[in-house]
């Protein structure tokens, strides 16, 4: 491989866990059948300084029908292109600006939104609206330095779902999510190479909480070139773990080309199952950006960005748990969830059992909702910082928190709910005790008993050693 | 110094960025266009800028259009608007194309259904219209549709008060003999789902057909399946930003147009025939409409008297009602000055004074019911009428008399939310 000369980028695009980044919809797949579908044409039409981009006119050359369907619940008039962006998505824009700092970029001062021409029919309005948000970055890997060249900021595409010979089927629901896409220089110069900086960008990404999970939630695509041969890019890279095996593919393939002596020309490519390509389209060039009219331009606070902290890399945090006393698989659940905030908030604030607090915060929540037949709704934060506070102040036992968590789903009042957990006192136990007292029931039957008319008022450990007491 | 087209450099907070400089709406601002095709925006202050170069200026192709022998004429009347505006990339901002045979080599179906010739009658956006510019537009109208080769004539217009320049195109054009077809667009034509594209080929297709009326042409649905060819007296906007936006009120279209040629027609209208169009093109600027709400006070008429106001259209609510009790001698005084008609604010359906006492009330005193016209469609007739007409006995004649479908003898049933 080496002596091909291989120079190689990837693209990394990663969906953030935020609404929609030019419409107040919520980023949500459906899965349910559509409300409504609309049918569309595109046409190719003579972009920035009066030329048609090749890969637009290669698309609209098919003359496709395009069947949107759509979701009221997820979809709004700006993604059915049937009404004008709303502003920038802030919170997104945030997320952004903090990867770009991470990744040690210079930050553009003024954004300007541009319209990429995109006529596939997976953009309702012929193009994606994508933002330059910051340039030259670099990260560290094993083998030196790997420069970022651009950060960008823009909308999912929408989702195909069907296909006939002279229709395409696109969900609307993914168009609009905002997608952060990161560039890298090409850089690399072995497969093995390209792995692991898609890695260390990927743990980025997710250490800064904000992300999206799950299949098809972030995309690479890698550019390749051997010596001789003009750049490459591949779409549709599923697993890091495919990269060297795809980046050989392509490499032998380039040499093939060059033997045989063809003209070789910068063209996109899709990665099929047995990891081999196919042609897609032309490269499509700088011709097909101008400005989204509708959108003003955006002034970045620096201030703001100066104050932002690079979040702890997730790694770093799976060691931290560990050493606090998780386990390894809850440490790294916990280091992977958004609740990992509350979760240190409670560790630095309270003496609680770590693990104790990791399981509330991770299993019982979502065993509650099961049980509740909840799909959605989710705990404030104020409540588990009140619940943790009440527990370490021994004014609930551990016994009690999932009857107290039920009851506050089912909407009732925190504080009536905590008056009436209030552990027994020693005196009222030992009566309990006394009264309930069966010297021929064996410790174990006779523990279970007594924790019975208990009813979670009072810690097992506690319970035992009354009895005990009590024994003697 | 620099300008808006130079290859420049600049030196901002100790790093460069080198692109070309484009114009700015914002002084404080330099915005670059990168090489990789993304705008970016640099502040004026601690910037130092190199000029390298200059960006040559590419012209379009010009278009050359041949003639078809085979296919019929048709004249196509810009006024400006979306549909014939596009993005300019120095500025950044949308500007109506100087050139409309732009538009045509943009969509080089219109070739293959007919001839069409292009006269740029006026390039603004349709708010800034008023009644000079109908009587203007109705003279190059009516000249186009006297010319004995011309089958039809299309005008593209902005969408905001399309339906204004309908009516009054409507009422100027008198023994209209062939279709007139006002088009109009949503989306902008820079972009691949620019639905202007196929609004003018309905819109041309119309043209050919032998439904001589003016009708506003746009998309039937969200969808890119049909147009409806709406009648230009019965429609209005509904939507800001929507395909459909034009509705038929009261009324069904005239027509679905396909983009294949095919036309369903869905009621009756006037079919082509021999004769000269009659341009009356006169429009009286002194008329205004009022939309009452709760709560108006009856000043804003006393108003348009004391300003010497020839007529007014009141956009009452339900059947056409204003609050009899702070308004009676108001309208009283007006009526005795000038036309005083009555819409009503809930676009569907006929006004009526005789159901409730208010209404008997304001008709007593002078005030002239106008069926199921629309308040839009009533504001341009009644300038139009008085434009034609000195004599009061005559103007509240005609403006009670159906001349271009504006007045319904009987509502439809199938008139309602189509």
């Amino acid at each position: 491989m080496k002596n091909l000369g291989l120079k190689s980028g990837i693209e990394i695009h990663q969906q953030l866990d935020t609404g929609k980044l030019f419409s107040r919809c919520q980023s949500r797949l459906d899965s349910s059948t559509p409300d409504f579908t609309v049918s569309r044409r595109l046409r190719a039409l003579a972009g920035e300084m009066g030329k048609v981009d090749v890969a637009a006119a290669h698309a609209a050359e098919k003359k496709l029908t395009y069947i949107y369907e759509v979701h009221n619940n997820n979809t709004s008039l700006v993604e059915l292109d049937e009404e004008p962006p709303e502003l920038i998505n802030q919170d997104a824009l945030d997320i952004g600006l903090l990867v770009c700092k991470m990744l040690n970029c210079r930050i553009i001062p003024y954004l300007q939104v541009m319209r990429k021409t995109v006529v596939d029919g997976s953009n309702t309005s012929g193009f994606q609206r994508t933002c330059l948000v910051g340039v030259d970055g670099h990260i560290e890997t094993s083998a030196g330095n790997v420069a970022i060249d651009t950060v960008v900021l823009e909308e999912d595409s929408a989702r195909r779902t069907a296909e006939t010979k002279d229709t395409v089927t696109y969900r609307l629901d993914r168009l609009g999510i905002p997608l952060l896409e990161i560039a890298t220089a090409p850089d690399m110069k072995t497969p093995e190479q390209i792995k692991e900086v898609a890695e260390i960008l990927g743990t980025m990404l997710r250490s800064t909480g904000r992300v999206i999970r799950g299949l098809g939630t972030i995309r690479q695509d890698v550019n390749i070139s051997i010596k001789g041969h003009a750049r490459v890019e591949l779409k549709g890279v599923q697993d890091l773990q495919q990269i060297p095996k795809i980046a050989e593919i392509e490499a032998k393939r380039q040499k093939a080309e060059i033997d045989m002596a063809r003209k070789t020309e910068s063209h996109v490519r899709n990665v099929k199952e047995a990891l081999t390509s196919k042609f897609l389209r032309p490269m499509p060039g700088a011709a097909r950006m101008y400005p989204e009219t509708d959108i003003p331009t955006i002034k970045v606070d620096m201030n703001l960005v100066k104050e932002m902290k690079i979040p702890e890399m997730t790694p770093v945090k799976i060691k931290r748990y560990k050493k606090l006393g998780l386990n390894d698989e809850l440490a790294k659940r916990m280091a992977d969830s958004r609740k990992n905030d509350i979760f240190d908030r409670a560790m630095k604030k309270q003496k609680l059992n770590p693990t104790l607090v990791a399981t509330t915060l991770l299993s019982t929540e979502i065993e509650l909702k099961r049980k509740l037949k909840l799909e959605s709704g989710k705990f404030p934060e104020a409540f588990y910082s009140r619940l943790f506070k009440t527990l370490d102040e021994g004014r609930l036992t551990n016994e009690s928190i999932s009857k107290v968590m039920e009851r506050f789903m089912k909407g009732e009042d925190f504080d009536k709910i905590i008056s009436e957990f209030k552990p027994m006192s020693d005196s009222a136990l030992l009566k309990l005790i006394k009264d309930n007292y069966d010297k021929d029931l064996p410790q174990g039957a006779l523990i279970g008993k007594i924790m019975a008319k208990v009813a979670g008022k009072a810690d097992g450990k506690k319970v035992a050693k009354l009895i005990g007491e009590f024994k003697k | 110094m620099n300008s808006t087209g130079d290859k420049v450099r600049i030196k901002h907070a100790g790093f460069e960025y080198s692109g070309i400089l484009l114009e700015s709406t914002d002084d404080n601002i330099y915005v670059l266009k990168l090489s990789n095709g993304y705008n970016v925006g640099l502040p004026k202050g601690n910037s130092k800028v190199t000029v390298t170069g200059k960006l040559p200026i590419t012209k379009l192709p010009e278009l050359k259009l041949e003639k078809n022998l085979k296919l019929p004429n048709v004249s196509l009347v810009s006024t400006g608007g979306t549909i014939t505006s596009r993005v300019d990339y120095r500025t950044g901002a949308v500007h109506p194309i100087t050139k409309p045979a732009e538009l045509l080599s943009q969509i080089p179906e219109l070739k293959k259904i007919a001839n069409i010739s292009v006269t740029p009658a006026m390039s603004k956006f349709s708010e800034e219209f008023s009644p000079k510019d109908w009587s203007k537009l109705a003279g190059f109208v009516g000249r186009e549709l006297n010319k004995e080769n011309v089958r039809g004539v299309i005008v593209t217009h902005g969408t905001d008060t399309l339906h204004y320049t309908a009516a009054a195109l409507s009422f100027a054009l008198e023994g209209l003999g062939k279709p007139v077809a006002i088009v109009g667009g949503q989306r902008s034509s820079d972009r691949g789902s620019f639905d202007g594209a196929m609004n003018l080929i309905c819109g041309t297709h119309y043209t050919t057909s032998d439904i001589a009326e003016v009708a506003v042409v746009l998309h039937g649905t969200s969808s890119d399946d049909y147009c409806i060819a709406n009648p230009g007296t019965k429609t209005k906007k509904m939507h800001t930003t929507m395909r459909n936006t034009f509705r038929p009120i009261n009324s069904m279209p005239y027509a679905k147009l396909f983009k294949t040629g095919k036309i369903e027609k869905l009621r009756g209208s006037n079919l082509r025939h021999a004769g000269e169009v009659n341009v009356k093109s006169q429009f009286e600027d002194k008329v205004a409409l009022i939309k009452y709400h709760p709560g108006l006070s009856p000043k804003v008429l006393d108003f348009y008297v004391k300003e010497g106001y020839r007529g007014v259209i009141i956009e009452g609510t339900g059947l056409g009602h204003v609050s009899a009790e702070t308004w009676l001698k108001s309208i009283t005084d007006a009526t005795k000055k000038m036309f005083v008609g009555m819409t009503s604010q809930a676009n569907y359906g006929k006004v009526d004074p005789y159901v409730y006492s208010t209404g008997r009330d304001l008709f007593n005193h002078g005030v002239v019911y106008l069926g199921d016209m629309l308040a839009e469609t009533a504001i341009v007739k009644l300038s139009w009428v008085l434009g034609q007409e000195k004599d009061k006995d005559k103007v509240r004649e005609v403006m009670t008399t159906n001349l271009r479908g504006e007045l319904s003898d009987k509502s439809v049933p199938n008139g309602f939310l189509y």
